[in-house]
C-alpha cells in the first residue's frame, strides 16, 4: 500500500474496537431521527487512531444535530480494511457519498471515474485560499480537485529526547547529512549499548528515500508518474541503511521485522529499542501517547556532507475528503466539509485531540490557541516546512513502496546484494507503471 | 456411539452390512410397463417438481453464489480486469505470465508446496498419535477429546494467530522457555529461516479434527484381532504396524485429502502473523495471499483469477495423484 509509512494498523488500539465504534459511536438520537431525515450520507474512512475516530464521528454528530434533515451514516476504520471494503464497494458501484481519500487512493480511483471533481465548489462555498500549497498539489489530478485536504503532513524524524539527554550527545542542527544521521546513530547506538539501535530501519520508506534522492536533486516519483531515479541512485539507498546494520546503528533484519507492521505500539522507539524512527508528522500525537519519555521532532537529511545543505521537505495532505461521482447528496456533502474545516465550532470538535494538523492557516492559528505541548510542537514543525518548503512530492505509484520494502527486507536478511535487490526493484516496479 | 460415523461419509462402507440398502432402492426405479409417455411424464414432472421446489434455496446457492462466480472468474481469468474498467480480452496471456514473468509467483508457489509437505504428514502424525493415546480406555475420554478438539474450533481464528505472533516473538513464551535451559532463541516470526516452520506448528497444533475422526476409526477396529494377534505372539509394534495401521488407511486416506486440499488453501494464519505483507522477505507468502495481494491490493482481478484457477487445477491433479496412488497403499477390504 503506497503510504503504509502513514499508516499504522491501529492493532493497540484495536481495528475491531474501531471498526465496532463506528456503529456503537452513533448517538441513539440518530437512529431515532432516521425515519424523518430526507437526506442520508454514508460517510467512510480512514482513521490513525482511537483519537481522530472519536473526534471525527463527533463532528459528524455534531453536523447532523443541526440539521435534522441530515442523517450520516459513518463507517471508519483502519486504513488497510477501509482499503479493501472502498475496492469492492466502488467496484459495485456502491461507493460511500462521502469519503477519506490520501494520495493513493486520489490517484487511482479518481483516474478510474469513481471521485467527483471539486472545482466548482471552490472557492464558493470552500475557500482553500490558505490551504498548504503542498495539499491542493497533491490532491489536483489532471488539472482537477478530488479531495479537500483534511490535514497537512510532512516527512520527519521523531526521536525520544530521554535516550540523547542519557547520553549526552546532541542531535545536530536542524539542517544536517546524511552522514551526520548515520554517526549520530552509531554513535547512539555505542553509548546505550548491546540491543539498542540508534535508529530504525528506514531503508523501506519510500518519503525518506525521496529526501535522500532530493538531496541529489532527484525524486522517487516524477510528474508523468514515473521513476525519478536509477538503479545506482537505489544502490546508494540500500547501502546506506546495510552499513548502519553492519555498524550497530540500526537494528538487524530479524529485530526490524517486527517493527515494520503498522503497529506503532510495536516500534523500536516505543520498546525502548532505538532513539529515532523516520516517520511521518501525523502519527506524533500517537506515538507521544505510548510513551512517557517526551518525543522530538526533526528534519530528516537535507544533503550530503561537502554540498550546500537546502530545505528539501514539504507538505501535504494524508487525509482528505472526496466524495462519489454518482451521489446525488454532493452539496450536501460540502457543506459537511465547509462545517468541519471553516466553522470555529467544527474546527474545535474535529482537529482538537484528534492528531491532525489542519491543512489551512486558519485552523492551524484556531489550533495553537490552548493548544498541548505536543500539539504545538507537531504545528511548529509543520510550520517551519511551510515557511520554506520545497516543491511537493508527486502523486505515488500504488504497489510500489511495497516493493522497495520488501527488497530492504531481502538485503537486511542478506537473501540479496544492494545491488541485486535494486535491479529486482524495477523490474517489478515496471510492471506496476504503465 | 454416532462418533463413528463422524465425517467419513462419502468412503465406502467399511462394513459388509452397509451395501445392502442400496440393492433395496433398485426396484424403485424400475417404470411400470405399458403405461403411455404422457402419464409417465405428467407424474414425474408433478413428482420431480416438488422436489425441485424443495431444492430451490440449494439450487439458488448453487448457480448464484458458486456456479455463476465461478465460470464468471474463469472468463475474467483471460482478461485485463482491474475492477472498475470493463475487462479486456487477453487470452492466456495471465497464465504465461505467472510461470515465466511473475518471480514471486514462483516464491509464493514454492511456499505454499513447502507448507502442504510439511504440515500435513506431521499434522496426520500428530493426531494419530493422540488418538491412539486417547484410545487406550482412559477416564474421562470425553473431556480430553473436547479439550484437544479446541484448538481446531479456534484454529482459523484471527486471534489465535495474534496469539501464536506473541508467542514464538522474540521475548515470547518460546524463547523465555528456551533461556531456561540456556538457549538463546532466535526470532522465529521474523527471521525468514524460521517464519514458515511457526506457521507449520500453528496447523500441527490444529490437529483436533483428524485426530476425532482417527479416534472413531480406531474404534471400528475389531479387539478379535488384537486378541488373535496377541495369541499368536505378536508384539505391541507389530500389532499397530500390521493390524491397526492397515484397518485405518481409509481413515487415513480421507483425513491426508482434506488437510492437503485445506492446506493449499490456507490463509488466516499468514495474513495475521505477517501483517498482511506475507513477510518476512516473503518466507510466508502463501498462494492464496499473494492471490488477494494482486486482486485486492494491486487491483489485478483478471491475473488473481487466472491465479485461482491455477490453485484449483493443483489441488484437483493433487488429489487425483492421491487417489490413484491410495489403489495401492488404501485397504477397504474387510477382515
Amino acid at each position: 500500500m503506497g503510504t503504509r509509512l502513514t499508516r499504522r494498523r491501529l492493532v493497540q488500539a484495536g481495528g475491531a474496537t474501531a471498526a465496532g465504534l463506528s456503529v456503537a459511536g452513533v448517538p441513539a438520537a440518530w437512529s431515532a431521527r432516521a425515519a424523518q431525515a430526507s437526506v442520508r450520507i454514508r460517510a467512510a474512512g480512514f482513521v490513525e487512531s482511537q483519537e481522530q475516530l472519536q473526534h471525527t464521528i463527533d463532528v459528524l454528530a455534531a453536523y447532523a444535530a443541526q440539521h435534522p434533515d441530515v442523517e450520516i451514516v459513518p463507517e471508519f476504520t483502519d486504513y488497510d480494511s477501509y482499503v479493501d471494503k472502498l475496492a469492492t464497494e466502488a467496484a459495485g458501484g456502491n461507493a460511500p457519498d462521502m469519503m477519506s481519500a490520501n494520495g493513493d487512493i486520489m490517484g487511482e480511483y479518481s483516474r478510474r471515474g469513481v471521485l467527483r471533481p471539486l472545482d466548482e465548489y471552490v472557492p464558493d462555498p470552500i475557500d482553500l485560499a490558505d490551504y498548504a500549497e503542498g495539499t491542493i498539489i497533491g490532491n489536483t489530478i489532471d488539472g482537477q480537485l478530488f479531495g479537500i485536504p483534511n490535514d497537512c503532513i510532512a516527512p520527519s524524524l521523531i526521536y525520544d529526547t530521554t535516550v540523547f539527554e542519557e547520553t549526552g550527545i546532541e542531535i545536530p542542527d536542524q539542517m544536517w547529512t546524511w552522514e551526520q544521521y548515520a554517526q549520530t546513530a552509531n554513535d547512539l547506538s555505542a553509548a546505550k549499548g548491546e540491543g539498542f539501535y540508534g535508529t530504525e530501519d528506514g531503508g523501506n520508506s519510500y518519503i525518506a528515500c525521496d529526501m535522500f534522492l532530493r538531496g541529489q536533486g532527484k525524486e522517487f516519483y516524477t510528474a508523468e508518474g514515473g521513476l525519478g531515479f536509477e538503479p545506482a541512485d537505489l544502490v546508494a539507498w540500500l547501502g546506506f541503511w546495510q552499513a548502519l546494520r553492519e555498524s550497530g546503528g540500526c537494528p538487524p533484519g530479524d529485530v526490524q521485522a517486527l517493527a515494520t507492521g503498522d503497529d506503532l505500539s510495536r516500534t523500536n522507539i516505543i520498546l525502548g529499542n532505538a532513539a529515532i524512527l523516520p516517520q511521518l508528522t501525523d502519527t506524533y500525537v500517537g506515538l507521544q501517547a505510548l510513551t512517557e519519555n517526551p518525543l522530538g521532532i526533526h528534519l530528516l537529511p537535507n544533503g550530503f556532507e561537502g554540498d550546500e545543505l537546502t530545505q528539501h521537505h514539504y507538505t501535504y495532505a494524508g487525509n482528505s475528503t472526496s466524495i462519489s461521482a454518482q451521489t446525488e447528496q454532493a452539496a450536501t456533502v460540502v457543506d459537511i466539509i465547509r462545517y468541519m474545516h471553516t466553522d470555529p465550532e467544527g474546527i474545535e470538535i474535529f482537529y482538537r485531540g484528534s492528531g491532525l494538523v489542519p491543512a489551512s492557516a486558519t485552523g492551524r492559528a484556531g489550533l495553537r490557541d490552548e493548544g498541548s505541548e505536543g500539539e504545538v510542537r507537531v504545528l511548529d514543525y509543520v510550520d517551519m516546512i511551510l515557511d520554506d518548503s520545497s516543491t511537493p512530492r508527486n502523486p505515488a505509484v500504488a504497489g510500489v513502496s511495497a516493493i522497495l520494502r520488501r527488497m530492504n527486507e531481502e538485503v537486511a536478511f542478506g537473501r540479496l546484494s544492494t545491488e541485486e535487490a535494486a535491479q529486482q526493484f524495477f523490474d517489478e516496479a515496471e510492471s506496476r507503471i504503465s | 456411539m454416532s462418533q463413528t460415523g463422524v465425517g467419513v461419509e462419502g468412503l465406502p462402507p467399511a462394513r459388509p452390512g452397509e451395501g445392502a440398502p442400496r440393492r433395496a432402492l433398485a426396484p424403485l426405479r424400475r417404470e411400470p410397463a405399458g403405461r403411455g409417455r404422457a402419464w409417465l411424464s405428467r407424474r414425474s414432472v408433478q413428482q420431480n417438481l416438488a422436489g425441485y421446489v424443495f431444492l430451490i434455496p440449494w439450487l439458488v446457492g448453487f448457480f448464484a453464489l458458486t456456479l455463476g462466480p465461478m465460470l464468471a472468474s474463469f472468463y475474467l481469468s483471460l482478461t485485463d480486469f482491474e475492477l472498475f474498467t470493463p475487462p479486456e480480452w487477453l487470452g492466456f496471456d495471465n497464465y504465461v505470465r505467472l510461470f515465466t514473468d511473475d518471480r514471486r509467483y514462483l516464491r509464493a508457489l514454492r511456499v505454499t508446496f513447502t507448507y502442504v509437505l510439511l504440515s500435513v504428514p506431521l499434522k496426520l502424525a500428530f493426531a494419530l498419535g493422540i488418538a491412539l493415546l486417547l484410545n487406550r480406555g482412559l477416564r474421562g475420554l470425553g473431556l480430553y477429546r473436547s479439550v484437544y478438539y479446541l484448538p481446531s474450533l479456534l484454529g482459523g481464528s484471527v486471534a489465535i494467530a495474534i496469539m501464536w505472533r506473541q508467542v514464538f516473538s522474540r521475548e515470547g513464551l518460546v524463547n523465555q522457555i528456551l533461556a531456561l535451559v540456556g538457549i538463546e532463541g532466535p526470532s522465529w516470526i521474523s527471521d525468514p529461516s524460521y517464519a514458515l516452520s511457526t506457521l507449520v506448528a500453528l496447523a500441527v497444533w490444529q490437529f483436533g479434527a483428524p485426530m476425532v475422526i482417527f479416534l472413531a476409526g480406531l474404534k471400528q477396529i475389531p479387539q478379535e484381532l488384537y486378541d488373535a494377534a496377541a495369541v499368536d505372539g505378536a508384539g505391541k509394534l507389530s500389532k499397530f504396524a500390521r493390524i491397526t495401521v492397515p484397518l485405518l488407511t481409509p481413515i487415513i486416506f480421507f483425513n491426508l485429502l482434506m488437510q492437503m486440499i485445506g492446506a493449499y488453501q490456507a490463509f488466516t494464519s499468514a495474513f495475521v502473523v505477517s501483517g498482511g505483507s506475507g513477510g518476512p522477505a516473503d518466507a510466508t507468502l502463501f498462494y492464496t495471499l499473494y492471490l488477494y495481494e494482486e486482486g485486492f491490493t494491486n487491483f489485478e482481478m483478471g491475473y488473481a483469477s487466472a491465479m485461482a484457477w491455477v490453485l484449483l487445477a493443483i489441488i484437483a491433479l493433487s488429489s487425483a495423484v492421491a487417489f490413484l496412488s491410495a489403489r495401492h497403499w488404501v485397504h477397504y477390504s474387510d477382515v
